[in-house]
């Protein structure tokens, strides 16, 4: 009898392995994640040790809020209200009560503890999966006290990464054009900011105009088009040093500058008699190098990732569209192909993909194609809006918009905008003054 | 305008058209052409094409010079401040030994982790190959097997129903649960072969025994960071949903399912 | 036989003229725009009595019009007249562009004139030039009229 059972068990069982149901889940909700993001523990000395040298009340707070504004500017997470959180900040950095924290319906939790050691600040902490009741990452820093504002964007960058699969792209730093004054008139100066729009310096003081300015690779330097002493340049400035120097020995206007990849090389238009064309110059050796030569306006040059090709703005066809090349000027090959005017081509840094500003019946529109030109998408519609600059890992776009004047000329503005690949998370970023010609950073950290 | 363009090449073809069929009648009785009006041409020549001019070089370098003096007292720009390389955070060297609760439910004790890269660390922290475990809910032990008795009992008593699927309803029923649970990654690309295949041992009221992430190789792997963020929704996405919506009878049908979660048509939507 | 085709004729003739018609670009003149190039006085100074400063273009274009070119041949005559003087012809851009193409084409408008004022005797050592692209409208409107006064090339006095 039992050894019947057996027999009928092992039968059964292949088949039951094949009888496995399978249910396909295409489908889920695209709301943001929620997260919790406890305040960062402080004790008592520590903090009014910071206190003293930071005039901050509480830092391990602040630097809770700087996480909880930078995964909300996201789109990709929903950082839960404060008022609701029932484990204090010190334990839930010990032992989170996952039951607590489920309630409130967050999936990931950030805890942490700031303590002053040898004059530093040090920041632990912890990020935990709610539901499966598990740490999911734990990480320590010490840095000056000063840099606490880095810190929370360092830890932005850390719960990101390991929630979305991507690099962040918090750690980071906008070069922007501040804008004063009437339209007719602009006080155009070089400003430099962190990504959320705090500690803001000018690099310069406004006697000139100044344009389109770019970070090299590295960070340390900018190139950007100074219109000193009435002569449109491009000029390379070091931003620790404040040194500035021309690029290049054109007779003529130069304009449009990019860094290429692996920061050498300064891409740019020159034009002469009429005629831009596509210009580097080796920041090594100085020698320059032409790399179109057409009768049309070439400019708004920018590189591919691997440095092999050059995406650039044209208007050889009769109108402004975007071409690839090689980067040594040949295989021209126009990508381009929809309806209106399309320019400021921006290769992403994953190199999938070409941002570029199009105008088509008085609208302008920012959008992405693949480097071949096809798949364009349009991701936000507006009056005036141009030069998409990528955030470090491709996937937000930083731009500028203007608003459309009365008659009288009232009513303009400049300001940046950022939107991310899916069109939908549209955001403006704070300036103290009118802004415009956004570069983004690469991260400062790693 | 570009639908003027089209109209005006249409009847410009159609012109030519007609030209060329009634060539003959033209021949005949010319018609008269309006006075060509005369184009001023501005021929670009050579004086226009003018080299890079050693007087232009010549100012060029005059300003340059002017510019070199010119830059201390023009504009010095504001130093931003200098990182030093002291003030770049770095990994702390310890984190502090996890005070753990001693808990059944999770592994006894946790290593002190030394820590210099983050992802030395995550691997002894979670992703440890011994610790598949953490994939795998052991709480539920002892239950599962008092549900093995159950088995036995059910399978002795369907000994002939023949295994089919769930019926669309029922299918519809779980999905429609599943969908309000998962909170799709919204950075993930969508343009990778992203299927994540999980399989469940559920109770007779749709609790979760445990689950099992079928390419969990693949969780580990360098470069494949996208597929475990997936994998990791998913997983809060049943433990979200739980206890599964399953039909009220034939347990037997459903008490081990396979869910596949695929979110590329999300993302490309 | 003749009859048809005298009608075939005809007939011939009307689409063909019709087909003509098609090529003729629509140019309407509302008040200070012709097309839309910018034809009135608002913004335009005068380096001497009767010499304007200015010369407008269509949208994207940087091709002289009728009324620009009698612009420059005054201009030219002018400066003829007076040789110790130089000029800068700074070109400009509607806002409606992209700044780094606006200032491609501001160069190139500021070119065309440059050119043109070549062509009537006057020595390129006399004339630079200098684009300023969208950064310096006359006018600060969001309008069809404006911008087209700030579609130009202005000439400068130099010295």
């Amino acid at each position: 009898m039992i050894l019947r059972y057996l027999i009928i068990l092992l039968i059964l069982l292949p088949i039951k392995a094949f009888a496995l149901i399978e249910v396909d889940i295409t489908r889920g909700n695209l709301n943001p994640l929620p997260v919790a993001v406890s305040p960062l523990s402080i004790d008592k000395e520590s903090k009014n040790s910071f206190k003293k040298i930071l005039k901050r009340e509480n830092v391990g707070a602040e630097i809770s809020i700087i996480v909880e504004n930078n995964l909300k500017q996201s789109g990709l997470f929903n950082p839960l209200n404060k008022d609701a959180f029932l484990q204090k900040p010190d334990i839930a950095n010990l032992k989170p009560r996952f039951e607590d924290w489920n309630l409130i319906k967050a999936q990931a939790l950030i805890t942490g503890r700031v303590t002053f050691v040898d004059e530093k600040l040090r920041v632990e902490f912890r990020l935990w999966d709610v539901l499966a009741g598990k740490e999911m990452m734990a990480l320590a820093f010490t840095t000056v006290p000063s840099n606490w504002r880095r810190v929370g964007h360092i830890i932005t960058d850390k719960v990101y990464e390991r929630l979305t699969g991507e690099k962040g792209y918090f750690d980071t730093r906008i070069i922007y054009v501040s804008e004063e004054g009437p339209k007719t008139n602009r006080i155009k100066k070089l400003a430099i900011m962190d990504q959320d729009g705090f500690n803001n310096k000018f690099l310069t003081l406004g006697n000139e105009l100044v344009l389109t300015p770019r970070f090299s690779p590295t960070n340390q330097m900018v190139t950007y088009l100074s219109y000193f002493r009435n002569l449109p340049r491009v000029y390379l400035l070091d931003i620790e040093t404040g040194m500035q120097e021309v690029v290049g020995d054109f007779p003529g206007m130069t304009f449009a500058p990019r860094f290429s990849p692996d920061g050498k090389k300064i891409i740019m238009s020159f034009a002469k008699d009429g005629n831009s064309d596509i210009y580097t110059m080796d920041l090594e050796n100085r020698i320059v190098e032409r790399i179109t030569n057409h009768p049309s306006i070439d400019t708004s040059p920018s590189y591919s990732p691997d440095g092999k090709y050059i995406t650039f703005n044209s208007d050889r066809s009769g109108y402004q569209q975007i071409y690839v090349m090689s980067s040594n000027g040949k295989n021209v090959k126009r990508i381009s192909f929809g309806n209106g005017l399309y320019g400021t081509p921006v290769w992403s840094p994953r190199g999938d993909l070409i941002a570029f500003t199009k105008l088509h019946k008085g609208k302008f529109y920012i959008g992405v194609m693949r480097t071949d030109g096809s798949g364009e998408r349009l991701l936000t519609e507006n009056f005036y809006q141009e030069a998409p600059s990528w955030s470090p890992n491709g996937r937000v776009l930083i731009f500028y918009r203007e608003t459309k004047t009365n008659s009288k000329g009232e009513g303009f503005s400049a300001k940046l905008w950022s939107i991310d690949l899916t069109g939908y998370n549209e955001k403006m970023v704070k300036t103290e003054t009118d802004a415009s010609d956004p570069s983004w950073s690469s991260l400062l950290s790693n | 305008m570009n639908r003027n363009i089209v109209i005006s090449f249409g009847l410009h073809t159609l012109l030519v058209i007609i030209t060329t069929m009634s060539l003959p009648f033209l021949i005949k009785k010319p018609i008269d052409l309006p006075p060509i009006v005369s184009v001023e041409l501005i021929q670009i020549t050579d004086k226009t094409n003018i080299p890079f001019a050693p007087k232009a070089k010549k100012i060029i370098e005059k300003i340059k010079e002017k510019e070199k003096k010119l830059v201390s007292e023009q504009a010095p720009p504001k130093k931003v401040k200098k990182q030093k390389p002291d003030a770049v955070p770095l990994p702390d060297e310890k984190i502090e030994k996890i005070k753990k609760i001693k808990d059944k439910k999770q592994n006894p004790e946790k290593v002190e982790t030394e820590i210099k890269q983050i992802s030395e660390f995550e691997k002894k922290d979670l992703f440890d190959p011994n610790s598949i475990a953490a994939l795998i809910d052991k709480s539920k032990v002892e239950s599962a097997e008092t549900n093995q008795k159950l088995d036995k009992i059910t399978q002795d008593q369907n000994k002939e129903v023949d295994f089919v699927g769930l019926t669309l309803s029922e299918e519809d029923a779980l999905k429609a649960q599943i969908f309000g649970c998962w909170s799709i990654p919204l950075g993930l690309p969508y343009n990778e072969n992203l299927l994540v295949r999980i399989k469940l041992q559920l109770k007779p009221d749709g609790s979760i025994i445990r689950t099992e992430i079928l390419d969990h190789v693949r969780m580990n792997k360098p470069g494949q960071g996208f597929y475990k963020v997936l994998a990791e929704s998913a997983l809060r996405a049943i433990k979200l949903c739980q206890p599964l919506r399953v039909p009220s009878k034939g347990y037997e049908r459903w008490k081990e399912l396979q869910l596949n979660f695929d979110a590329r048509e999300m993302l490309e939507g | 036989m003749n009859l048809s085709k005298i009608l075939k004729n005809g007939f011939l003739i009307l689409v063909a003229s019709l087909v003509l018609t098609a090529c003729a670009t629509q140019k309407k003149t509302t008040g200070q725009l012709e097309g839309d190039v910018y034809s009135g006085s608002e913004s335009v100074e005068y380096l001497a009595s009767g010499v304007p400063d200015r010369v407008f273009f269509a949208t994207n274009e940087t091709v002289l019009t009728t009324a620009s070119r009698e612009t420059l041949r005054t201009q030219a005559t002018w400066l003829r007249k007076n040789s110790d003087i130089n000029v800068v012809l700074e070109g400009h851009a509607d806002e409606r562009g992209t700044r780094e193409y606006n200032l491609a084409l501001g160069e190139r408008r500021a070119n065309s004139a440059k050119d043109y004022l070549m062509t009537y005797g006057i020595s390129s050592d006399r004339i630079s030039v200098l684009s300023y692209g969208k950064e310096r409208p006359v006018d600060s409107g969001s309008n069809p009229l404006s911008w087209s006064k700030n579609r130009r090339s202005v000439t400068v006095k130099a010295n």
